[in-house]
Parts: structure tokens; sequence; C-alpha cells
């Protein structure tokens, strides 16, 4: 007997007794259309999370921090416990500072691969020629290593010497008289920047304000990262720093952050050192990663309630087989007189859990690529309205052919006890069978 | 013996074990030549059935060979005693067995299906068996809805459909009426005459096994008689 006649019988024979076998299929339906929609929504999950990481300047980019301050912020949020207070650090509860030697220490590490110490910078506001309003702007640097996912032009130059360039949220955007992002593309605003050690002495902020011209780059996708404000290049920030610290002490001018692109591989060491130099790293994973976690630990769960459904689903092709070979009996006995062999006999049962399998498979593939798609639509509605290129579900063909493929197996191995006792069947005893 | 198709040597089955153990069969030695007529008659309990069973290899003696072509077949592998099955014989039973469900032509496939012939060709063979037993017209009905009669004929339709060389008949014309039983025998000699095909048929009913050209009686699991009547005649 040829196999295509085997599965074309077998899945003809499902049909005989069709309330029996739909509800079976309803059973591995349950349970293939809960791990599909899971698989979905932990690849849309991680996508999301992937794609963030790729626009932070990827797995390698870490952020840092005096540990000092890392450890004065957690125990400002209750975290950090009661401290000692010891005589030789030099800055006791000012802000600490990241100091040239920690940062040659920094540079001087294995897998570093670009580091930059950033001076503090900050501006009043941003305005344009298509408005009359003036806008907070609230900045943060680019630097090299550090992708920017751009909804509109290109991401701004990072090099020391380049012209002044930023990179717009596209809120900001709109609010400084661009409706299109795109039109926004090679504009130029002017941004406030305060000089602070004038600002004691004048009664008028505007007194103590230079204007600095930037071009607009282009603007940012929505995002994670996008919260962040809109980011200057090295050296528009460089600039910004120059004017808020024009006229004070060259000690004044302090870096407190610093932000790197290390050897992914290499990151967890990276970090541990620069522990040791007294810097606190951040990787994109250690913020994003939460998230991942999060979604990670439903998940598991979701998907032991699918493998739960379909140990059910299981029993319950155990039971309609064994019911089908009790029925066809007589049936199983003709076609071994007739010639049919065992392993054919055993073959054909099988095959019917493999159908059983298959259709419960490709009805939960449907619905759960159903359900996905309306879950998608209605979360962009609602708590995803800010994030529209994160897809809620995203399906694989390869993981739903395999997922389909491994209930299919376990059907079989369901199968495999009601096919033996089929193969089983002395054909004369099953021809006298009443 | 160059003519011997199927032939026993002290064939013995045993049923059951020590205390409750049945002799079934008795050293069985028969020998039946190709292209004959054979009625194995016998009272039910007497082994003709399970003589039958043994002939067809459907099942294995408990003692002795049986050879078939002068093979001994309790030689052969299950594979090869399949398709000796599927290839040489044609079965047709009392109570038919066919799939009630199942369209007249696929009854009549089976053999075919399971000999593993492509789709085309299974299907011309099916429809030329059906010609012969005047069942043509009705392959697309489905079983159930068929008379006993012609339900015995599909059944004879799927026995020659592989052309074999023995068909074996347990009280093929036990579950019709007179008339209608005696189309059938018609059918079955027929196809011994026309196309030589060697008739094996197992019953209790004398008249039918007159018709053969040689009665093998059967009582207490031996062989009680062997004779061949109208001798000269075919």
């Amino acid at each position: 007997m040829k196999v295509t006649d085997v599965f074309r019988d077998a899945n003809a024979n499902l049909w005989r007794s069709k309330l029996r076998s739909i509800l079976t299929i309803l059973a591995i339906f349950v349970g293939s259309f809960t791990i599909i929609l899971n698989s979905a929504i932990n690849a849309g999950v991680n996508d999301f999370i992937d794609k963030q990481i790729e626009n932070m300047g990827g797995e390698g980019y870490l952020e840092m921090m005096p540990t000092e301050t890392y450890d004065q912020l957690a125990a400002l949020m209750g975290n950090g416990g009661v401290q000692e207070y010891t005589e030789d650090k030099d800055v006791s509860n000012a802000s600490p500072y990241i100091k040239d030697e920690q940062v040659e220490r920094a540079r001087a590490l294995e897998g570093m691969k670009s580091f930059h110490a950033l001076p503090s910078a900050t501006a009043d506001f941003a305005t344009s020629d298509k408005t009359d309003k003036r806008y907070r702007i609230n900045l943060n640097a680019i630097v090299p290593g550090i992708n920017i996912d751009m909804s509109a032009g290109v991401a701004p130059d990072t090099s020391d010497d380049a012209p002044y360039e930023i990179a717009l949220t596209e809120d900001m955007a709109k609010a400084l008289g661009y409706e299109n992002p795109a039109d926004s593309v090679g504009q130029t605003i002017k941004i406030a920047v305060p000089s602070n050690l004038k600002c004691y002495t004048v009664t008028r902020r505007s007194e103590c304000q230079v204007i600095v011209e930037a071009k607009i780059a282009g603007t940012q996708a929505p995002g994670i990262l996008a919260m962040g404000g809109s980011r200057a290049n090295i050296a528009l920030w460089n600039r910004i720093n120059e004017i808020n610290f024009e006229g004070m002490p060259e000690g004044a001018n302090h870096t407190f952050q610093a932000v790197a692109d290390v050897e992914p591989d290499k990151i967890d060491e990276i970090k541990t050192k620069l522990e040791e130099i007294g810097l606190s790293a951040m990787s994109v994973d250690d913020e994003v990663g939460m998230i991942r976690v999060f979604f990670d630990a439903i998940l598991i769960v979701f998907n032991i309630f699918g493998g739960i459904a379909l140990v059910a689903a299981s029993i319950g092709i155990i039971n309609t087989l064994f019911m089908a070979v009790q029925e066809r009996t007589r049936e199983i006995g003709l076609d071994k007189a007739l010639g049919m062999s065992n392993g054919k006999v055993f073959l054909s049962f099988s095959a019917e859990a493999i159908m059983l399998g298959f259709w419960g498979s490709v009805f939960g593939i449907a619905a759960s690529i159903i359900a996905g798609n309306a879950a998608n639509i209605l979360a962009h509605e609602t708590f995803l309205k800010d994030f529209p290129t994160f897809q809620l579900t995203v399906f694989e063909p390869l993981t739903m052919i395999s997922i389909a493929l491994i209930i299919m197996f376990i059907a079989f191995l369901a199968g495999t006890l009601p096919a033996r006792r089929a193969s089983k069947k002395n054909p004369i005893d099953a021809l006298r069978y009443e | 013996m160059k003519n011997s198709l199927l032939q026993t040597k002290d064939l013995k089955k045993v049923y059951g074990k020590r205390d409750t153990v049945f002799e079934a069969l008795k050293n069985v030695n028969i020998d039946i030549e190709s292209g004959e007529s054979v009625a194995i008659i016998g009272k039910s309990g007497s082994g003709k059935s399970t003589l039958m069973h043994l002939l067809a290899l459907l099942d294995q003696p408990s003692k002795g060979d049986i050879y078939l072509n002068g093979q001994n077949t309790s030689k052969l592998k299950n594979r090869k005693l399949n398709r000796l099955r599927n290839k040489e014989f044609g079965f047709v039973f009392q109570s038919f067995f066919m799939n009630a469900n199942d369209t007249v032509l696929n009854n009549v496939i089976l053999p075919l299906k399971i000999a593993g012939i492509g789709r085309r060709e299974r299907k011309r063979r099916a429809m030329e068996a059906l010609k012969v037993v005047e069942l043509d017209d009705k392959f697309k009905n489905k079983a159930k809805d068929l008379s006993g009669g012609q339900k015995q004929r599909v059944c004879i339709a799927r026995a020659i459909v592989n052309n074999p060389k023995v068909i074996f008949a347990d009280e093929p014309t036990g579950n019709l009426d007179s008339a209608t039983g005696e189309k059938i025998e018609n059918l079955l000699f027929d196809l011994n005459r026309d196309k030589g095909i060697t008739l094996i048929i197992v019953t209790h009913d004398e008249e039918l096994a007159a018709k053969c050209k040689r009665q093998i009686r059967i009582a207490d699991g031996a062989v009680v008689a062997d004779e061949k009547t109208k001798k000269g005649a075919r």
C-alpha cells in the first residue's frame, strides 16, 4: 500500500465518526492555539526588544555613571540601605564625577571599542523660524556606536569636528512647526544655552543665554529611545557645555556620565572591571531586559497550560483511536487477509493520529493568526499607541511549522498504542468478530 | 504432482493448552491441483474452516507443512505470505465483509490498493472485474445500498480483481436465498471453467458441494472422504 493512500484513507476515516474526531481535534486545537499564540507574542516582544537594543547601539552599548552616584540613586530610591561614611571618598555627598584617571583606565580595558566621557550640557529652550513659541528642550548626546532609528532624515554626524546637528523627537519637530517629520530635515533651529556663571549676575535670564544654531539631521522614530529626548551630536554637545561653563575654573567642568561601545561577548567581563574602576555600567539589555524577563515568565506559564492541554488531547487521541480500532476490527481482519502487512495496519492508524494532530495544528495556526492580528490592532489603539513599530505578535512560518510538526509527532506517539493493538490483531479472529 | 497447487503434509492444528487442548485438525494430507473445483464439506466444528484458513495462509499450522506450487510456505516470511495472499488468492465470505459506507468501486479496489497499484490502473482493473459480475453500472453506489446477491457479486469482483490463482469461498451462498445463491454459484463455476481459477468452497450445503468436481469431507478434524464426481466431465 502506498503511503499517500494510507494518509488519504486515514483522513477519510476520520470523518466516519465526525463528532468524535472533531472533539479530539478541538482538544488538540486548544493546545496548539495556546502554544502558537504564545510563540508569536514571544517573537513579537523579543523582536521589539532586539530592535530597541539595536537602536540604542546594539548589544555592546554601555552607559556609565560613577558608582557613588549609582549608590546615591539607590539610597534615594530606598534600596541602598545605610552606607558608612569614609574619609577617602574625596567627594562626599556632592555630585560625584568621573575622574580622568578612571577614563584612562576604562579606555584601556580589553574589548573596549570606543569610550566617550560626556561633560554635562543643558539648554533652556529651542525655537525655529516656523514658530514664535519657545519650547523647553531635553537634550541627550549621540556618540559613535549608538544607532538611532530615524523616521526621517539621517542620524547626526558623530565626529568631533562635525557641524552642529540634532535629531529631534517627532513631537518636538511638530511643535517647532514642521507638520511632517520629513519637512524638518535640513532645517535649522535655534537653541538657547545658558552661560551659568553669567546667569548669577544678570536680572533677566535672556541676558545670559547664547543662541546656538543647529541643523536638524532628522527625526527619531518613536520608541523607548525617543523618550530620552532630542539628541545632539558631539560637536553640538561640546559647544553647549563650553557655553554652560564659560568663565568657570577648569576644575568645575566635570564629567558625570560616559557611554561606551564594547565587544558584546565581553560585556559582562567589562562591566565587572568597570565596577572595580568605580564606574557602574548598564547595558541596554539591563534596562530593557526587565520587560523580557517579565514576558518570559508569563509565557512560560501559558506554555505550561498549552502543554497540559496537549497531554489531555493526547489521551483523547488514544481514546478515539482505541474506539476506532474496536469498531473496525473486521475491516482490519479483511485488510490483513487481503495481504496488508502489520506495519501498514500500524501505519494506517498512526496516520489517523497524525492527521488529528495535523488538523488541530492547522486550525490552531489559523485561529492564532486571526486572534494575534486582532490583538495587535486592539493593542495599537490602546496601550501600544506610542509604539507603532511594536508588533505584539509576530508569526514566523518556520516556528509555526515546527510547532505543528511537534504536535503531529506527539499525536503520533499517542496513536502508537491503539495502532499497535490494531496491528497485532489476528485476521481470523478479526473476521470472526461480530 | 507436477500440477499440484496446494498440498498439505500431516497438517495439524491444536488450540488451547494442556487440559483444554483441542485438536482442530489431525494429520490432514490433501493435494489440490490447479484448476480444480473443490468443496470442503463438514458440519460446524468439524475443522473445515480451520483447514481453509490454513490453506489460505491466514493461519499457521501447529504441525505439518503446506506447499504452494511446491514451495513450503512455513519457511516464508510474513511479507512474502502477505504478498502471496494478495496476488494469488481471492476471498469470498458468507457475510461479505465489505466496507458498507464505501462505494462499490472502492470495495473492489481494496486488494489493488493494498498491492500499491496506482489510482488509474486500479480503477481500470476494478471496472473490468465489476463488468464480469455485471455490476459496472453500480460502481458509484454505496455498498450498503446493494441487495445481498449484489453484495456477494461485488465480493466476487473484489476476489478476482487481482487475477488470483485460487478463490477461497467460505459458505458463499449461506446468506442468500436459493435463486440468488444459484446465480452466485454459477458465477463462481464460470470463473473456474473460463479462467481456470482454482475454486475452494467451504460449505455444509450438499447441493453446492455436488456441483464441485471434488468433495473433501471433514469430520472431527480428519479427512473422512475425498472423492471426485462427474469423472471425465469438466
